[in-house]
C-alpha cells in the first residue's frame, strides 16, 4: 500500500487551497480599516469594537470556504461582525415601538440658521454649529435599528442591497430605516448645537 | 418663511438618494433653481452627511491590527 505517498494531482490541490487561503487572508486584511469604521459605531465602546472586529476575522478565516469568491467580501464580513454583535445580546435593548415624533428634514438646518446672525447663511458656516464630539454621540443616541443602517448606508458607504442583505431585512425596510434614522439622528443633533 | 412647499422637504432624501425617477429629478432641479431657501438645505443636508461620515472616522488601533494579521493560517516570515 503506498497510500502515505500523495499523487502529484493531490499534491497540486493542497498547494492551490493553501494558495487560495492566503489570499483570501490578505484581501479580509486589506478591509480591516473599512470593517474596524463600521464596527465602531455599531458597538457602544472602543473595547467592544475590537473584540467584535477580532472575532469576526477568526470566525471568517475559518469559515473561509463558505465565502464565494467575487461575491463582496466586504459585505460578509459585515453580515458576520452584526450576526456576532446580535449574539452578543446586543438585542436585549430592543428599540422601542414608540418613537418620538419626528421633526421634517429641514428642522436641523432651520435651528441651526436661527443660532446665527447672518441672513442666508452659507452652508459652511451653518454645519460649523456642530462639533465632532455632537455627531458622535448624537449617533450613538439612535436607536439599534435606524443606527445599524445609518452606519452601513452612511458611514460603511453599502448599497441598499448590500445593507439589507447584512442586516437580513427587506430593501424597503432599510430605506425607510434610513430616512427615519438620519431624521432623529438630526433631533439629536439640534440638541447639541454650539453656541454661535 | 420658506417656500411653502412640503413636498420639497418630502423630496430631499430621495432626491438626495438618487432615488426619483428622471421626471421628478427635473422637476426637482427646476424647483431647487427657483428656490435658493430649499437649495441651502439641499447643500445642507449634503455637506451633513459628508461631516457624519469624517466626524466618526476612528483609526483602526495598531494593536487590532496585529492580532489580525496573527490570526492568517500562515503567518508572515521572520
Amino acid at each position: 500500500m503506498s497510500e502515505s505517498s500523495p499523487t502529484a494531482a493531490e499534491t497540486r490541490r493542497i498547494a492551490e487551497v493553501a494558495r487560495d487561503r492566503v489570499r483570501f487572508e490578505e484581501e479580509a486584511l486589506a478591509l480591516s480599516d473599512q470593517v474596524y469604521r463600521v464596527a465602531r459605531r455599531l458597538a457602544s465602546s472602543r473595547e467592544e469594537a475590537e473584540d467584535l472586529v477580532q472575532d469576526t476575522y477568526a470566525r471568517a478565516f475559518r469559515a473561509w470556504q463558505q465565502y464565494q469568491s467575487g461575491t463582496n467580501l466586504r459585505a460578509w464580513l459585515l453580515r458576520i461582525l452584526t450576526n456576532l454583535n446580535i449574539d452578543r445580546g446586543r438585542r436585549a435593548q430592543r428599540t422601542p415601538d414608540v418613537q418620538p415624533l419626528e421633526e421634517g428634514d429641514y428642522f436641523l438646518y432651520n435651528r441651526l440658521e436661527s443660532t446665527l446672525a447672518e441672513e442666508n447663511p452659507d452652508e459652511e458656516k451653518v454645519i460649523e454649529r456642530l462639533s465632532q464630539n455632537a455627531v458622535v454621540e448624537a449617533l450613538a443616541e439612535v436607536p439599534h435599528d435606524f443606527r445599524d443602517v445609518i452606519v452601513l448606508v452612511d458611514i460603511g458607504e453599502f448599497s441598499y442591497a448590500d445593507a439589507a442583505q447584512i442586516l437580513d431585512i427587506p430593501v424597503g425596510t432599510v430605506m425607510s430605516r434610513l430616512h427615519r434614522g438620519r431624521r432623529i439622528l438630526k433631533q439629536h443633533l439640534a440638541e447639541r448645537a454650539v453656541a454661535a | 418663511m420658506g417656500c411653502g412647499c412640503d413636498d420639497c422637504e418630502q423630496m430631499m432624501q430621495p432626491y438626495l438618494d438618487g432615488m426619483l425617477s428622471d421626471e421628478e429629478v427635473d422637476e426637482a432641479r427646476d424647483h431647487l433653481e427657483r428656490c435658493p431657501w430649499c437649495e441651502r438645505r439641499y447643500r445642507f443636508e449634503e455637506r451633513l452627511r459628508h461631516f457624519v461620515r469624517i466626524a466618526t472616522d476612528e483609526p483602526m488601533p495598531a494593536s487590532l491590527r496585529e492580532k489580525l494579521h496573527e490570526l492568517r493560517s500562515t503567518p508572515p516570515a521572520a
